[in-house]
Formats: C-alpha cells, structure tokens, sequence
C-alpha cells in the first residue's frame, strides 16, 4: 500500500504517543496506593487519560493509514510537505542543552550568550561578531535589570564578583 | 452601587504614581514584545511574567493588565504590517489589513484597530465589572458535579473548534492531562508518573509549559521549515489616522463586534477564532462595499479587532467568576494568578476583593494607556518589526529559557522546557493545536479533584455527575458539540458524492 507524503513519519509520531499512553497505564498499574480508604482510588483518573489516549491514536493511526495526513503549521491543506531542515534544527536544540549545562556551572551571562550566539548560526547570521556583540549588551541588560532591579534570583557562576 | 464603589476603590488603589509608572512600563513592554512577529498574546504575557515576580500584588496586576492589552495591541500591528498573525484572533485582521497596507491605507488600519480594541475593551471591562460578580454570587451555588460538566465542555469546545481536525485536538488535550498527573496526588499522596525522580514529585511548572510550548516549540519548528523565507514588511506613509469616512464606516462594527466578542468569551466557545470570523462574516454581509472586501475594506479589520478584545475581557468572566479558563489567553492569566497566590473563582470576590477591583480598573487604565501613547509611537513599534530575524529568536529563547529557570532557580524546569520545546515542535509539524495541551494541564488536576468531591458527597454514587439541572444543560451542549462537526462533515461528504 502507498502512503501518502509524510504519513510514514506521522504514524511514527502518533504510535510514540501511544507508547505514552501505555506508560501511563503501566505506571497506575505497577503503583501502589495507600491503604486508607478512598471514594475515588488515585488510579481512576490516570487510567481513564491513558485508555483515552490510546483510543484515539489507535483511530488517528487508522485514519492516517486511509489518508487523512497531518497539515503542518502554516501550510494550507494539500501543500506539498518538504523536507524537514534537520541541520538548523541540530543546531537550535543544541544550543537549548548548552543553556541547561551551563546555567549551572557557568552563570546565566555565558549560558545564555552560547544560546544566543547558537541560534543566531542557526538562522544563517551572517556577521558573527556582531551577534556576540548585540548578544552580550542585550543578555547583560537582562541579567542587570532581573537581578538589581526585579530581585530575580539568576547565577553569576564564573563571572561571581565582576557582575 | 455597590460594585461601583467597589471599582472606584479598586481606582484609587491602581492609580498612585508608581503603579502609574508600572502601567506604562507594562504597556511598553507588552507592546514591545507583542509587536514581535509570531508572538500572540499568550506568550508574550508568559515570557513577560518573571517581571512581575518579585513586585508587590497591586503593582503586578496593574502592570499584567497593561501588558496583556499592549500585547493585544502589538499583535494586530504585526498583522497589519506584516501579515503574520501571532494567534488565531488576528487572522481576520491580517486578511484585510494587510490588504489596506498594501493600498497605502497601512495608518487607516491602524488606527481603526487601536481606536476599536479601545472602545471594545472599554465597553467589554465595564460589563465584566457589572456581571463578574453577579456570576460569581451564582457561582458560589455551583456544586463539583457542574464544575465536573463546565470543564468538561470547555475540553470539548476548545479541542473541536480548534485546528482543522478534531481528534488531533483531543489528542493534544490527552497529552495535556498526561502532563498535569505528573506529581504526588493532592488526596492520597501517591506519586504518579515521577519514576523516582523527586523535583517531579511537585509536579510540572505551568510557566516552563506555557514558554516552551509556544516559544521554544515555534524556535525549532521555523528553524525546521521556514528558515528561508524572510518578511515582507510593508510601508507606512503618513500618520495612524483615520478619515472622516474611515470613521463612519468603523464604528458600527466596533459596536457589533464588541456584541460578538463579548458573549463568545464568557461562554467557552474555544477562544477567539470563533468571534472574529463571526464578526468578519458579518461585516461582510452587511457592507455597502462588498466589492472591497478580500482587497482590503476597513470594516474587516475594525469588526474582528473589536471582536477580538472583547472576547478577551469576556473571557475574563469565566476566569474570575469561576476560575475557568476559555482560551490559552485566559490560561496563561490564570498562572500569572496563581503566582501571586490568588486562586480565581467564586469566593475570589470575597477573599481578594480589593485586588479583583484593582485589577478591573487597571484593565481600564491599560487600555487608556495604550491608547494615548500607541498612536503617536506607531512608527517606532514598526521598526521593532525591522530586527533580523536571527536576533528575533534568539532574544525569544534566551528569555523563554531564563523565565523556565528563574522561577524556582531550577534545572529541572529547564528540562521539562526543552522537551515541551520539542512536544511544541512536533504538535506544529503533524498538525496539532496547542491550546487544548495547555487547557488539559491546567485543568485536568481542578478536574480530578472536583469529580472526587462530587462522588466523596454522594458516597461514590455515580448518578450525582448528571443530578442538577445544570449539569444536564452542559451536557446536552457537550453532545451537540461532538456531533455538530460530526453531522456537517457527513452532510458535506454526501453533498460532494451528489
């Protein structure tokens, strides 16, 4: 059977969100709920979500298979589906992982600016210097006026005393 | 007259200098990142909401109401002007503004937004302050079983109405619901879902949600797809102004769409898609220009802006009254609420009677505020519109990941952001909407725990869920609405086959 464009991709989609589902169930399954006693057990409401879920992706499969494929955001029905860009999108969630290791370690000053310059090569910026640039005065402006002005708690890490 | 002493003390109370100065920092920064294109209202509010963090409740919500309309007002710029709408309620909008700022007439559709949102929000905020507390006074009566009934409706109108498919809609609420189980259960303490992970037990952040969801996810997706194709942002010659004629044939449907917008928000109608085209289908029907329409008539911009920010305060009826979110907008209030530890519902009149008042008349000064200063400053707002591209989302991660951690100085909600980034890019890619996610996990634990008080008072008797009146009504309209869509799609394919 042939399966219109980008129903093969979907369908692997649709089947991960049924894989949720059932994590689901087996988590209400295996969990053990305290011994007093209550109207409505713990376990009801999960249960109910994780067979609602599955349900539905079962008929989503269903009609994917019959031809009732997705229409990505800002395309009209019926637009040809190109191929995904997974080189700028690499780059992009790579540049998110940077923020979450460095938060820590290195302060928000230099995570941020490794996400901003990340993504700023993400979407072709042709002039890297100026973006380290723009990046640094435009995240040095948001970590002075949080952390001085609105008391917002952000790490200083590395740069502890200089800022 | 009791509500009206109520809202003038919620005046004296909004307008000292300082919360003055935090209204107008509000609108200007609501604008500001408003204006940005492909940001709508609900996430500029999310992104602007570690702001209001640290400052002191009266502060926040005058500064909140006065970035929520700035945001309004920024995203029909950008519709205008470049023809993206950040959120469906300014699709309308851009179909006929666009077109006017393709003729030239860029000032004119301007203007009517700014000048109709005003007059719309205006008449729309004093209803709600005459009608919120009546329905909160009837609200106080409305037992578990009918909130069980209310949110199920608002599930159910939100996730069909949405999007062109409604099954992926009540996908996209399941994922939600999934998202709100997370966390040791309220009544029993039974940890769902954490896999021994204990910053889970708490349960998942809204704020990281609600962020990652719309920025993080709309990042990758564009970084995925669209990362040729640039903007064409058109002119503006001369000032945002309207003409005598412009005047005459905007301000009939400001008025009906006020009329619109304003019922379709208080009832869950999911969000304001509805009004808006409602309002444009009208216009449409009743112009003495029919042939501009779809090239540009003024009355398509001035009826579904003036749609859109009345639904907006409409919505705010639910939320307040009952503490029920319509629509993402709503939904992201209703966190910004929780953050400065006001529950919304029908005591919230009672317990926080002065900040409910103060918020109402801040919503009055914002919108005032917007006004006076938005007009004149058009042309700087448009050149916002004039960053590249690779700044624009890098400046949108940056502060999307630095609301994610601030508020619990956590990595943890750094990663739950990440991976709703990523849930956020594939619902765009395989055609899901994303309200219905974000309404399932705000809602599904209030719903979990009204179904167990309305069974725990009818000692576990089942036939309390349909017992009221009410509750019967809500049904008989949850019916309607599944198969509604489910009868129209049969009849269309029978009329094809003919």
């Amino acid at each position: 059977m042939k399966l219109p464009q980008g129903a093969k991709s979907e369908l692997t989609f649709v089947g991960s969100l049924f894989a949720l589902g059932f994590l689901v169930f087996w988590d209400t399954a295996r969990s053990e709920p305290p011994a007093f006693n209550l109207t409505v057990s713990p376990k009801v409401f999960p249960y109910a979500i994780a067979l609602f879920l599955m349900g539905l992706c079962a008929v989503l499969f269903i009609r994917i298979l019959r031809g009732d494929v997705a229409t990505p955001e800002g395309l009209a029905a019926g637009d040809p589906i190109e191929k995904s860009d997974y080189k700028t999108f690499s780059i992009v969630l790579a540049s998110l992982f940077a923020y979450l290791l460095l938060i820590e370690r290195a302060g928000f000053v230099i995570a941020a600016l490794v996400t901003f310059f990340g993504i700023t090569v993400a979407f072709d910026n042709k002039r890297p210097s100026r973006a380290l640039l723009f990046g640094s005065i435009f995240i040095l402006f948001v970590y002075i006026s949080f952390t001085k002005f609105l008391n917002v708690v952000l790490p200083a890490g590395i740069l502890e005393g200089i800022l | 007259m009791n509500n009206l002493n109520s809202l003038l003390d919620g005046f004296v109370s909004a307008l000292t200098l300082s919360n003055l100065g935090f209204g107008l920092l509000g609108t200007f920064l609501g604008t500001l990142v408003g204006v940005l294109p492909g940001i709508g209202p609900a996430l500029a509010i999310a992104l602007l909401l570690p702001i209001t963090y640290t400052v002191s409740p009266a502060s926040a919500l005058i500064m909140f109401a006065a970035i929520y309309y700035g945001a309004m007002y920024g995203g029909s710029t950008t519709s205008i002007l470049l023809n993206t709408p950040g959120e469906s309620g300014s699709v309308m909008t851009a179909l006929e503004g666009n077109k006017m700022a393709r003729k030239g007439r860029a000032g004119s559709a301007l203007a009517t937004a700014a000048i109709g949102s005003f007059i719309a929000g205006t008449i729309a905020t004093a209803i709600l302050a005459f009608t919120a507390p009546s329905i909160a006074d009837l609200a106080i009566k409305v037992g578990a079983a009918d909130y069980v009934a209310l949110m199920l409706l608002a599930f159910t109108t939100v996730s069909s109405l949405l999007g062109s498919s409604q099954i992926r809609g009540f996908i996209a609420l399941s994922v939600g619901l999934v998202l709100g189980l997370v966390g040791a259960d309220l009544q029993s303490g039974l940890a769902r879902l954490t896999f021994g992970n204990m910053s889970a037990v708490e349960g998942i952040e809204t704020v990281p949600v609600i962020v990652a969801i719309f920025a993080l996810g709309e990042a990758l997706y564009i970084a995925s797809r669209f990362k040729k194709v640039g903007w064409n942002i058109l002119p503006m010659k001369g000032k945002a102004l309207m003409t005598r004629d412009d005047w005459k044939r905007s301000w009939k449907p400001w008025i009906r769409g006020t009329a619109i917008g304003f019922p379709l928000g208080v009832i869950p109608a999911g969000g304001s898609e509805v009004p808006t085209f409602l309002s444009y289908a009208v216009e449409k029907n009743l112009t003495k220009h029919p042939e501009e329409f779809g090239h540009g008539a003024i009355e398509g911009v001035a009826g579904p802006e003036a749609a859109n920010n009345a639904n907006a305060a409409g919505a705010l009826v639910p939320l307040l009254a009952l503490g029920l979110p319509t629509s993402a907008t709503a939904a992201v209030i209703l966190v910004a609420f929780q953050t400065y530890q006001i529950q919304p519902g029908p005591t919230l009149f009672l317990t926080d009677g002065a900040l409910v008042w103060t918020l109402i008349a801040s919503l009055f000064i914002g919108n005032t505020l917007l006004l006076v200063l938005n007009l004149p400053l058009v042309r700087v707002w448009v050149q916002l519109l004039k960053v590249p591209r690779p700044y624009l989302f890098a400046g949108i991660v940056t502060f999307a990941l630095l609301g994610s951690y601030a508020l619990n100085t956590s990595t943890f909600d750094v990663q739950v952001a990440i991976a709703i980034g990523i849930v956020g890019f594939l619902f765009r890619r395989y055609g899901m909407p994303i309200t219905p996610l974000i309404l399932g996990l705000i809602l599904g634990p209030n719903l979990e725990l009204q179904f167990r008080r309305a069974l725990q008072i009818s000692a576990g008797d089942y036939g309390t869920l349909v017992a009221s009146p009410l509750s019967k009504v809500i049904y008989l309209a949850l019916f309607i609405v599944i198969i509604g869509p489910l009868v129209w799609n049969f009849k269309k394919k029978l009329a094809i086959k003919k």
